[in-house]
């Protein structure tokens, strides 16, 4: 099959990514000890850090959220598949600090397996870090247990809640308490329309016929639940925010935080008006957008489709997520 | 008679199963395009050459820090959840090897501590389709012949029963990583994860045989 990419060397393409970003974003990120993206302006010691880890390919996601106000380091594993347990200990040796570090991973079975290995050798090294583990993914059912719900894009608002949250110097607990809270009120659908190549192996990641669409796809193309008919914008909308309102089981006068997320090859034309779609079933119920964010945050290379993000937010994740930040793809002034 | 292997033999046994794999990283690639996101061949290549590259810089290592540090080498080889079990079997396999030469018996309690530790991180049993499908079999077969029986007999046991595990996926829906969000679709192609177990066992096989004739 061919493959229309721009790209050189397809076993190199995370270190090239890598290499362009850093002197993209120099002014805010840089790349340490070739896969760990930090800060430009290290945070100071006193305040909890926030770590991530995972697979490359999904630009900008993870490392495009590394600033002030968000993630301190992101590890970078090769196209879609995470990083070894030995990077993301590098990453925690590196934040070592007496306030702690607040580690987010998100539910692959890469990430997972990694994560824990580093961070049960981290704790035997005395290293202070607790874990949020992102699995907001309603495709296998909102009641799913949460080993089979997938982190999607709600990683992406956490960072920013839990990176207010540190650099407002709260501790540990306080700090991963809160993130907790908004983890377990947010809830996230995704939607394909066509594949996306896997830049490295230059396959396919699935097969949708032209008149299809499958609501539930994962980002590496795992299944949802099943093709349908495409349908239109206004139809789409109704059928996933359903789903999610009723997964975060949000009530008439709720406020929620909506995000729709490109997944690389649907235009903003096309969120913007799902997103106008969104809003009318919402008006019926009487839940209110506090705040909604339409844009590119984790891509899965030139699929078509999008996920759609909801959370339900109190005053204070409200106010967290007005903080200012800095970060390559999401600033806040 | 008394059946010893050292370094020499554990290292050839697993430069065989570094060849098994460059030779068939395509076969596991379009196993891994029937069920996954067709990255496995490339992941056990980067992983491959990791081992070679670490027995090739080992000096004069001892058995136990080159597992360990073979180990080490493949779950930095980023390959998302193959690197750090594919790792774990190694480092597991380092902690069990303390003695120089190793007899039937001590040959088959590395194996088993290295599929010990493989089991305890991936959580998976026989019949989630996972490379634990070939790994707990072998680990069954090692324990059955790993007493009486000459070491290239008993790693022919662990490699057939690896290689009948691997097959049994066949007719396996997955219940762990990717591979589980694809339900029925992935019915009829074999788990790359355990083909790739049972083809490192049978190398195994075919590296001591080898060996055995130098």
């Amino acid at each position: 099959m061919a493959m229309k990419k721009f790209i050189n060397d397809p076993q190199n393409l995370t270190a090239e990514l890598l290499e362009g970003f850093a002197i993209g974003y120099g002014d805010k990120i840089a790349v340490e000890s070739d896969k760990l993206v930090v800060r430009a302006k290290p945070k100071e010691a006193g305040k909890v850090a926030v770590v991530t880890l995972g697979g490359a390919g999904h630009e900008p996601a993870l490392s495009g959220f590394v600033g002030e106000g968000m993630l301190d380091v992101s590890v970078v594993g090769d196209i879609f598949a995470a990083p070894g347990p030995p990077k993301v200990l590098e990453a925690l040796r590196l934040m070592k600090r007496e306030a702690g570090i607040l580690f987010i991973v998100l539910n692959h079975a890469g990430d997972v397996l990694s994560g824990n290995m580093a961070m049960e050798m981290a704790v035997k090294e005395g290293i202070k870090v607790r874990m949020v583990l992102t699995h907001e993914d309603i495709a296998p059912g909102a009641d799913a247990p949460a080993e089979d719900r997938r982190g999607l894009v709600g990683c992406v608002p956490l960072y920013k809640i839990a990176g207010a949250a540190a650099e407002a110097g709260k501790s540990l607990d306080e700090v991963y308490e809160i993130a907790e809270r908004f983890n377990n009120n947010m809830a996230t659908l995704a939607v394909a329309m066509t594949s996306a190549t896997h830049p490295a192996t230059g396959t396919a990641l699935f097969e949708l016929a032209e008149d299809e669409m499958e609501i539930g796809m994962g980002q590496h193309g795992e299944a949802g639940t099943g093709p349908s008919k495409l349908l239109s914008a206004d139809e789409t909308a109704k059928v996933m925010i359903n789903s999610l309102v009723g997964a975060v089981d949000a009530q008439k006068g709720d406020r929620l935080m909506v995000i729709l997320n490109g997944a690389g090859a649907t235009t903003l034309m096309e969120l913007f008006i799902v997103l106008a779609g969104v809003k009318k079933v919402l008006d019926e119920k009487g839940i209110s957008i506090a705040t909604a964010r339409v844009g590119e945050f984790l891509t899965v290379q030139e699929m078509a489709g999008f996920q759609m993000f909801v959370a339900k937010m109190d005053d204070e994740l409200l106010d967290l997520w007005g903080k200012s930040c800095d970060s390559p793809y999401m600033t806040v002034r | 008679m008394s059946e010893l292997i050292g370094r020499d033999e554990i290292i050839g046994m697993i430069l065989s199963a570094v060849e098994k794999i460059k030779a068939n990283h395509e076969v596991l690639t379009q196993l891994d395009s029937a069920a996954g996101d067709g990255d496995h061949g490339i992941t056990m290549l980067r992983s491959m050459q990791a081992v070679e590259d670490t027995i090739n810089d080992s000096g004069g290592a001892s058995k136990k820090d080159l597992l360990h540090s073979i180990g080490w080498a493949v779950m930095s080889a980023d390959g998302g959840s193959t690197g750090p079990l594919l790792g774990s079997f190694f480092v597991g396999m380092s902690e069990a090897a303390v003695k120089d030469g190793l007899d039937c018996r001590a040959v088959a309690a590395m194996f088993e501590a290295g599929i010990s530790k493989v089991h305890k991180q991936s959580r998976a049993e026989v019949g989630d389709r996972t490379m634990m499908d070939a790994m707990l079999p072998a680990r069954d077969a090692l324990k059955v012949s790993g007493n009486g029986a000459s070491i290239t007999e008993m790693l022919k046991a662990a490699a057939d029963a690896a290689a009948d595990g691997a097959e049994a996926t066949k007719n396996m829906v997955a219940k762990f990583g990717r591979a589980k969000n694809l339900g029925q679709r992935v019915l009829g192609h074999a788990d790359p994860g355990a083909t790739s177990i049972s083809l490192i066992f049978q190398a195994f096989y075919e590296g001591l045989c080898h060996k055995n004739q130098d």
